[in-house]
């Protein structure tokens, strides 16, 4: 039972919910009665209330600023890739099975690419399909370089080591040997795969964006994928997934998979 | 029904499903971005906020229930992505003390701006939009936020408790002391004329 003559601190939490049309009727008989006999809450709930008036009233000035243009493409294209990759993963992609690290020679002159060293970031793999992982991370390869063509970042090797190492826990190097094999670093970004963060560095090579993608924790059969316009070669090394994203054709992406698989150290 | 799930559904009708779903969401970018720039304050952070936002929405679409506030789910993204942000970059001081935030929220709340009469309340639409977005990008985060979502966005207390990850009472007295630092600063530019 209320009070019959609620103090001020009885009445504290009501205000706001008072002022927002959200008590019931019981409550706000009880704030009323109150208010009837306290000045100093009628002025408390009279400058909440202008506040609240002040700031409906001028929402519409409030609310001016717009998404700029090329995030609304962004996003819009971002709801085609992902109903892309929903049509991809109910229709099945067209999917290379074979291992495609035994079809080239090993480049035995190829200095390290790079080389990590200790840390594990704890990565739940889910259990959707190699082609959903495909169809998504291409999805993310060409939303970041979509990104980075606007925001014009790039990132020096020193900068991509230090984000894997506070991002990841990995202590990687990348070696200028890249270059070798016509690849351009661009930088790195964090993004999600399922409910894990997984490492993107973006490279360009002859030109086109190349990306790799490494998820922590997870091992995958070596595969080849057909997905989004792209091919996505999949493999596991340590404890980890690799997933090189290109444009380039089905012949450079197996060399430019191979060149890293096999520089791994 | 959910979207794509729907055993029933064919193919035309899950697809038409689809593109009411993400014209409904791609309607609320501005919304998105605007609260984006609040919290990052830098326009290319906000822009990359708002873009994984919708690319976890769509990637989530088939979890989203068709009924329920399509707009407070996109925002319950939005925000959630925003903190596991500055949590990744807490040792940069980004994140909010929210001990602070609540102990300030439940102090005392007599006494604080003196007595206030409607003709103060009335001088308050003396006040210039500008001065009121100035003001309102002046309050503490946790206190904008919950501020912004509840008189701008319209959000009820529940949405912004779940956008906020925080309870349904916190959301109200954070309201309630943000409007009422945000009254002491209009006051502060438009004093009373005697």
């Amino acid at each position: 039972m209320p009070n019959a003559h609620p103090s001020c601190s009885s009445i504290d939490t009501l205000v706001t919910p008072y002022i927002d049309g959200e008590l019931g009727a019981a409550d706000k008989q009880l704030v009323d009665h109150h208010l009837g006999r306290c000045g100093a809450c009628r002025s408390r709930v009279a400058s909440e209330q202008s506040v609240r008036d002040l700031m409906q009233e001028r929402k519409s000035g409030l609310c001016q600023g717009h998404a700029p243009a090329l995030l609304r493409t962004h996003c819009a294209a971002a709801a085609r890739l992902s109903a892309a990759a929903a049509k991809t993963r109910d229709a099945g992609t067209v999917v290379v099975q074979r291992a495609w690290t035994g079809w080239l020679a090993p480049l035995g002159a190829a200095a390290s690419l790079f080389v990590i060293v200790g840390g594990a970031f704890l990565y739940q793999a889910t259990e959707q399909s190699s082609h959903l992982l495909a169809a998504e991370l291409a999805a993310d390869h060409m939303k970041c370089f979509a990104m980075n063509a606007v925001l014009g970042t790039r990132q020096s090797a020193e900068t991509v080591q230090s984000s894997m190492a506070s991002g990841f826990g990995w202590t990687m190097r990348l070696p200028s040997s890249a270059e070798r094999e016509g690849l351009e670093l661009v930088g790195s970004r964090p993004c999600l795969y399922g409910e894990g963060k997984i490492a993107h560095i973006m490279y360009r090579h002859n030109g086109q964006p190349l990306s790799l993608f490494m998820l922590p924790r997870t091992a995958r059969p070596e595969q080849l994928v057909e997905t989004l316009g792209h091919e996505c070669a999949i493999w596991s090394a340590a404890d980890r997934t690799f997933v090189l994203v290109s444009r380039e054709s089905r012949a450079d992406v197996q060399r430019l998979a191979e060149f890293v698989h096999a520089s791994m150290r | 029904m959910r979207i794509g799930t729907a055993k029933k559904a064919t193919p035309d009708a899950e697809s038409r499903a689809r593109a009411a779903f993400e014209a409904e969401a791609l309607a609320s970018v501005d919304s998105l971005y605007r609260t984006a720039l609040r919290l990052t304050r830098v326009p290319a952070d906000a822009e990359d906020l708002v873009q994984e936002t919708y690319l976890k929405a769509f990637r989530a679409a088939d979890r989203f229930e068709p009924g329920t506030n399509l707009r407070a789910w996109l925002f319950t993204i939005l925000h959630n992505t925003a903190r596991n942000r500055a949590r990744d970059r807490a040792r940069e001081g980004v994140t909010v003390d929210s001990e602070a935030v609540d102990q300030a929220a439940d102090a005392p709340s007599y006494g604080l701006s003196g007595p206030v009469a409607t003709p103060e309340a009335l001088l308050m639409r003396e006040t210039l939009t500008p001065e009121l977005q100035a003001a309102v990008d002046e309050l503490p985060e946790a206190f904008r936020q919950a501020v912004w979502l509840r008189d701008v966005e319209e959000f009820s207390y529940a949405e912004i408790a779940a956008m906020l990850n925080i309870p349904v009472g916190t959301v109200m007295s954070r309201i309630s002391r943000g409007r009422r630092m945000l009254f002491d600063r209009l006051q502060h530019l438009n004093p009373v004329h005697a």
